[in-house]
């Protein structure tokens, strides 16, 4: 670590890691709520506990993004951040605001909490991912603004590299499209229309730049491989994903009584969005045969690989299967979007913020990488929740396939509830799945209080990384 | 590795696509789009046989021949243009290289007469599966024309000052092959909106 | 031929392709605003539909339910649910209305909300509303949602 405000990083990514823990366990519990419908009935009913798995989802996620950005956007711009206590203070705010909210969701019930945050005022609570209180909102864009001025002034005065710059651009859009979220028209065409104007356009656009200046800024320094080369394949990569998903956006327009022709021009160009992904795994491998030093931090590099397969299998396999308009008839709103969303979150998403987690971490502790045996935690903890999380999404399909056939394809379809009795044992395959997730959780976080000896560097000879 | 072995063992490698590879992904990407939207094409044209004869009569084939030409001799002139400047003739060149957009400005302008006469008779995306097709694949591609044509002028501008050579004209191939593939796309498109029935 | 894939043209290329695909969205998304008051609904949204929406708002009923596919999906879809209830408001307004406030022992069950009888109007108002939009091919495939 070579500058002190990088440290920063610390607070968010424990603030990540906390909140991450949060959103499996209420994962485990609606994935018993599936099974055992009255569970926890009436004290947290499903609809809160899922308004709970989410946010937090989201809310660890940017927490992550931002400790990322405190943490690389120092190195990368040679330079102290700009503003160390404005990052402080901003972590406190919005941890704050995110706690007051979570407990809001679990302590009244929603319209009580609609009522006191007085939504009625500029209505935008009670959409899906976006149930924050409208002030909670504001909260979010005053938090992001200051972010954004201290991660730009850094930036802008300092070294502009590529990485720094593809970072900015990804954070200035994720703000700007959350401005959507503050359009809520009466009209439910329109509203649906825009809301994905934010969910759309945040996780198959900007974030993608965000996660894509991550992985590579984390494989320059586990590979020591040119920058220059990086940068280059870094551009195309997004490049491609935002000609694919901008346009792409259409897939979500097919039943919401948008034009027809969205199902043409969303089939076409979301049939695209996979290219970016996998070339992102080519990439990413690519760079790791080619490496210039073997970095002792092996978890991270295991990271780095892991994110950009399961990102290409979540994002881009799992995301084609349903989105070509004739089959979306079928499957949408099944549990096939439901296993394409977590393995497209965790692949593309958890991953990338675990993997620069898992690089810087042992810098801030003023070490290179975390000792031999808490990196074969660390392995065991992805090798778990990644081979849970396949599991997850192959229960879900399953449930979704069979789901679609009985509700929606047969000639005598059954009744929603009807189904659902049909498809339990999935339900319970899942949540046994989901609690393998949360032993691999535990085991992430006992890593990093393993103790043992430290690792170096080794750097490659020349001659040596180049055959 | 050094700066001099990396030219060294570039300059031995004989060249698989012209101009900058980095555009060849952009051009295979959008090609892809377009095969892609050309296969949905043949398919809801299937289903529609009927509707799909009867409409396409309506369209003006005499316009679509001239631009067909005009993006052709467009195209012509642009490799003309890259012949000029393997012989550093960067007067010559430039002005292959307006000729060039003047053919691709003949299109658009063609084509707006073209729009105009359809949207004037109250023709929209909505109207039925067909002019939904013919203004989403036309329009999609006018917009290509508009962006090869920016592309074309920054070049022939950098052309103008002398910013290219016999040894470094890379720019003048990238731009031309994203002109050739615009072309190549309505050569296509022509033929299967305009003429196939 | 490292050195023709340049990272200035790279870039050029993200730059340029974003803004070109940006710029096409914008541009159907002004077609799209433009051609929604034939599908959309809106000569029916009244006073009531759209209490109705804030209800449904305010409850958190996408938290269980999905809306024209969108949503959780722990619980039945409600796009058409005007016309799975064989088009009455009133077996919308029984069915919210006799939930039991403890739920039902071991199954889904959904909360009493303990709505008034003009909520309950708004709501089903809303639910009517929301099967009147017309969706491409008349989504969902069947009655069922």
């Amino acid at each position: 670590m070579k500058y002190k405000s990088q440290s920063i990083a610390m607070l968010y990514f424990i603030a990540a890691i906390g909140l991450f823990v949060g959103q499996i366990l209420f994962g485990v519990i609606l994935g018993l709520q599936y099974v055992i419908g009255d569970f926890l009935f009436p004290e947290i009913p499903f609809n809160v506990a899922r308004m709970v798995h989410t946010n937090l989802l989201i809310v660890w996620l940017l927490f992550g993004f931002m400790g990322a950005a405190y943490f690389l956007v120092p190195e990368e711009s040679e330079r102290e951040l700009y503003a160390p206590w404005l990052a402080k203070l901003m972590f406190w705010i919005f941890l704050v605001a995110g706690a007051l909210t979570i407990l809001g969701y679990l302590m009244v019930p929603y319209a009580t909490l609609a009522e006191i945050t007085m939504n009625d005022l500029l209505p935008t609570m009670g959409r899906e991912f976006l149930e924050q209180p409208t002030i909670t909102k504001v909260g979010i864009v005053i938090v992001a603004l200051a972010f954004i001025f201290n991660i730009g002034m850094t930036i802008l005065t300092g070294r502009k590299t590529v990485i720094s710059l593809v970072l900015l651009t990804g954070i200035v859009g994720l703000a700007v499209f959350f401005l959507f979220s503050f359009y809520n028209p009466h009209n439910l065409v329109l509203d649906k229309y825009f809301w994905w104007f934010v969910v759309h356009l945040w996780v198959e656009g900007v974030w993608e730049l965000i996660m894509a200046s991550l992985l590579a800024y984390v494989l320059i320094k586990v590979t020591g491989v040119d920058r220059e080369v990086i940068e280059k394949w870094l551009y195309i990569i997004i490049a491609m994903a935002l000609i694919s998903g901008i346009i792409g956006t259409g897939h979500h327009f097919f039943w919401i009584g948008a034009p027809d022709y969205w199902q043409w021009l969303g089939s076409v160009f979301s049939a695209l969005e996979p290219i970016p992904f996998f070339m992102m795994t080519l990439f990413a491998f690519n760079v790791v045969s080619k490496r210039r030093r073997d970095h002792p931090n092996k978890a991270a590099t295991l990271w780095a690989l892991g994110t950009a397969v399961m990102a290409f299998l979540g994002a881009g396999v799992w995301g084609f299967l349903h989105t070509l308009a004739p089959v979306n008839f079928y499957t949408h709103g099944t549990q096939i979007t439901a296993a394409h969303g977590h393995m497209a979150f965790y692949g593309a998403y958890v991953m990338v913020v675990l993997t620069i987690i898992s690089y810087s971490m042992p810098l801030m502790r003023g070490q290179q990488a975390a000792n031999a045996r808490a990196q074969l935690f660390e392995m065991w903890a992805f090798w778990l929740m990644t081979i849970a999380m396949v599991f997850i999404t192959l229960f879900l399909t399953g449930a979704g396939i069979l789901q679609v056939y009985l509700q929606r394809y047969s000639d005598a379809p059954m009744t929603f509830m009807a189904t659902q009795e049909k498809i339990q044992i999935f339900y319970w395959l899942r949540e046994g799945a989901g609690v393998i997730f949360l032993i691999g959780l535990i085991i992430y976080l006992i890593s990093f209080f393993v103790k043992g000896e430290e690792v170096k560097m080794v750097e490659r000879h020349a001659a040596e990384a180049a055959s | 590795m050094t700066q001099a072995t990396i030219t060294k063992s570039d300059t031995d490698l004989p060249k698989l696509l012209p101009g900058d590879f980095a555009i060849w992904f952009f051009i295979f990407a959008e090609l892809l789009v377009f095969a892609i939207a050309f296969i949905a094409y043949a398919v809801a044209r299937q289903q529609n046989l009927a509707m799909f004869n009867h409409y396409q009569l309506t369209l003006n084939r005499e316009l679509g021949a001239a631009n067909t030409l005009l993006l052709i001799t467009a195209s012509y002139f642009a490799v003309r243009a890259i012949q000029a400047i393997h012989q550093d003739e960067i007067k010559s060149c430039s002005r292959w290289l307006y000729a060039s957009l003047a053919c691709g400005a003949g299109f658009l302008l063609l084509k707006s007469f073209e729009y105009y006469d359809k949207f004037a008779a109250g023709i929209n995306l909505g109207s039925n599966t067909f002019y939904m097709f013919y203004l989403s694949l036309t329009l999609f591609h006018f917009l290509h024309v508009i962006l090869g044509m920016i592309i074309l002028f920054a070049i022939t501008i950098k052309a103008q000052r002398g910013g290219y050579s016999a040894e470094n004209h890379t720019g003048i191939e990238t731009g031309a092959s994203y002109w050739h593939m615009v072309d190549l796309v309505w050569i296509i498109l022509f033929p299967l909106v305009y003429i196939m029935h | 031929m490292r050195e023709t894939f340049t990272k200035g043209m790279a870039r050029n290329i993200y730059y340029g392709g974003s803004v070109f695909f940006f710029l096409v969205f914008i541009g159907l998304t002004v077609d799209t605003v433009k051609s929604l008051p034939k599908t959309d609904n809106r000569e029916n949204l009244t006073a009531e539909v759209i209490a109705g929406k804030r209800l449904w708002e305010h409850n958190n009923c996408i938290g269980c339910h999905t809306l024209l596919g969108e949503g959780a999906y722990f619980a039945p879809e409600l796009g058409n649910v005007y016309t799975r209830f064989g088009e009455s408001t009133e077996a919308i307004k029984a069915f919210i209305m006799s939930r039991p406030v403890e739920g039902i022992p071991g199954r889904r069950s959904m909360p009493q909300f303990n709505f008034t009888d003009q909520e309950l109007e708004e709501l089903a108002q809303f639910l009517k509303y929301s099967d009147g939009i017309k969706v491409a091919r008349d989504w969902p495939p069947n009655i069922q949602g």
